[in-house]
């Protein structure tokens, strides 16, 4: 059986990294990037996040609830921010809670970053106004910390000490190979846990005085809509819904392989 | 600031003294080997006989060792015995478990995985046990870090601790009016608003004081800034770092070569 790296894996991480050169490349050019970085105030909030991420985390465990909600702070920069302090908000979470707990949180910092990245986008695009924009965006994110997170999961083996892992190890043993086992089980496990991290994040800037969110780079972008509440609740709800039978729509055909 | 926020314990020893940026090639030097090298024991050797006789430069074995066996030790040890039984694949049955096999190729592939993940946690987790966080972010900030990244990780630090205080306040002012965190699933879920809420909008409100009073502090000042403690870099340090650069150069040239 194959161990370690092969051409094709190295082959692949190159073009990953390139894509993540010329995006990064782009929005250092278009001064993008610096804009999100130009107020002292994006530097403050960073490590109020980090902590917010750490103990909302501790809190769910406490409350033995089936979710992690340890990003909430990185969506939150992401948001308020940009994409780029979002995305150096979620990778040095994870770097600080591999010093705090143990090291084995470092090798996902790429999907911290990714977590952070999207929710920035999503917002600057201004998908982060209304209550069923958000699910959207939750759902988007969990997406891209799905693609971004099986293959380090694969790297690791695969099944890992979380619990999620008995669905792997169920895929695996119906004869499923290991990276389609593992993106299965995210894909099945990471839009509640992501889509319920968006609405909290989102709750909590509702909560923000919209003096206090103009103090930021993108405060803009927090800027809800008004309108009517229930209806956008609603609407939320149903576009919950329906992401969660186009998930099982497109994981089934998958399973069914 | 609590000893529980970070691994360090201070001790007289060669390792301590070394500087901070040393150890972090050391270990990454070490890392990179037990990855990339080909022997099936190769990670199992070099916490064998690397990382514990410097666990005992450091005068710190027993605190390595403990957290090797209460940290370390059973994630690993419960991802070797998941993965042998679950992944499929393999001719040579070992056993049967009714309907699950385990096969000895399964087993050595996941043992090969489990000691490098063991290598890489233990190798970090000396790093940590020897060299203070903000030490080591101070040191990488002279050498070229942007001091804002320093900044982060160790107001973040101080910030944890704080936080998790407040929780805790926060906690058991919610208990005493009758929070329940045995009920059932919803209203466990409904739960998360009344101690979420108080806790964000606290830490939040103060992330505006907290930029003001930096920036009167010079903190977007972009002239060179100075340190108020020194960290010794010695002749030894840089013979040290371009030995383990020397020595990665050749062992990656020679991977490269042989296969």
């Amino acid at each position: 059986m194959q161990t370690g790296f092969t051409s094709q894996d190295f082959i692949r991480f190159l073009i990953v990294m390139a894509v993540m050169g010329v995006l990064f490349g782009w929005a250092y050019a278009t001064k993008r990037m610096q804009k999100d970085f130009s107020s002292t105030m994006t530097w403050v909030l960073i490590p109020v996040a980090i902590a917010i991420n750490i103990s909302i985390g501790q809190l769910v465990v406490v409350l033995k609830l089936p979710v992690y909600l340890d990003s909430i702070g990185t969506v939150l920069v992401g948001v308020l921010c940009g994409p780029w302090a979002g995305a150096l908000a979620g990778a040095l979470s994870n770097f600080v809670a591999g010093i705090i707990f143990d090291p084995g949180w470092w090798p996902w910092i790429p999907v911290a970053a990714v977590i952070g990245l999207t929710a920035g986008f999503c917002a600057n695009m201004g998908f982060f106004k209304t209550w069923w924009k958000v699910a959207v965006t939750g759902f988007l994110i969990a997406l891209a910390a799905t693609i971004t997170g099986s293959p380090i999961a694969v790297l690791l083996g695969g099944i890992s000490a979380s619990g999620s892992s008995i669905i792997t190890a169920f895929l695996l043993q119906t004869g499923k190979g290991i990276f389609e086992s593992v993106l299965t089980t995210n894909f099945l496990v990471e839009p509640i846990d992501k889509i319920s991290t968006s609405l909290l994040a989102f709750a909590i800037l509702d909560g923000l005085s919209t003096r206090y969110l103009a103090r930021f780079p993108r405060g803009e972008n927090a800027q809800l809509n008004q309108q009517k509440r229930t209806i956008e609740l609603v609407i939320a709800l149903v576009v919950v819904a329906i992401l969660v039978i186009v998930t099982i729509l497109f994981v089934v055909p998958l399973v069914n392989q | 600031m609590n000893d529980r926020l970070s691994f360090y314990r201070k001790r007289n020893s060669p390792v301590h003294a070394l500087n901070p940026f040393t150890k972090l090639i050391l270990v990454s030097a070490l890392i990179f080997y037990g990855l990339t090298a080909k022997g099936f024991w190769t990670a199992t050797l070099m916490v064998a006989f690397v990382l514990l006789p410097l666990a005992l430069a450091s005068k710190l074995l027993k605190e390595y060792v403990g957290v090797a066996l209460k940290v370390i030790l059973p994630t690993a040890g419960f991802m070797f015995v998941m993965q042998s039984v679950f992944i499929p694949g393999g001719t040579t049955e070992i056993f049967r478990l009714g309907f699950i096999s385990v096969e000895l190729e399964t087993v050595q592939r996941s043992y090969l995985i489990a000691s490098r993940i063991f290598l890489f946690i233990s190798a970090f987790v000396l790093l940590l046990l020897t060299t203070h966080p903000s030490e080591l972010m101070s040191d990488l900030t002279r050498r070229g870090l942007p001091p804002q990244f320093a900044y982060v990780i160790i107001s973040t630090l101080q910030i944890i601790p704080q936080m998790q205080a407040k929780a805790q306040t926060i906690i058991a002012a919610q208990r005493s009016r009758g929070l329940d965190t045995e009920s059932s699933f919803f209203k466990r879920a409904g739960l998360l608003v009344p101690l979420v809420g108080p806790l964000v909008f606290g830490s939040l409100v103060e992330v505006e004081e907290r930029a003001i009073a930096i920036e009167a502090r010079g903190f977007t000042s972009t002239r060179t800034k100075t340190f108020l403690h020194d960290i010794p870099d010695t002749p030894a340090d840089k013979f040290i770092r371009w030995t383990l650069t020397l020595f990665i150069i050749i062992s990656l040239a020679a991977r490269l070569w042989l296969s």
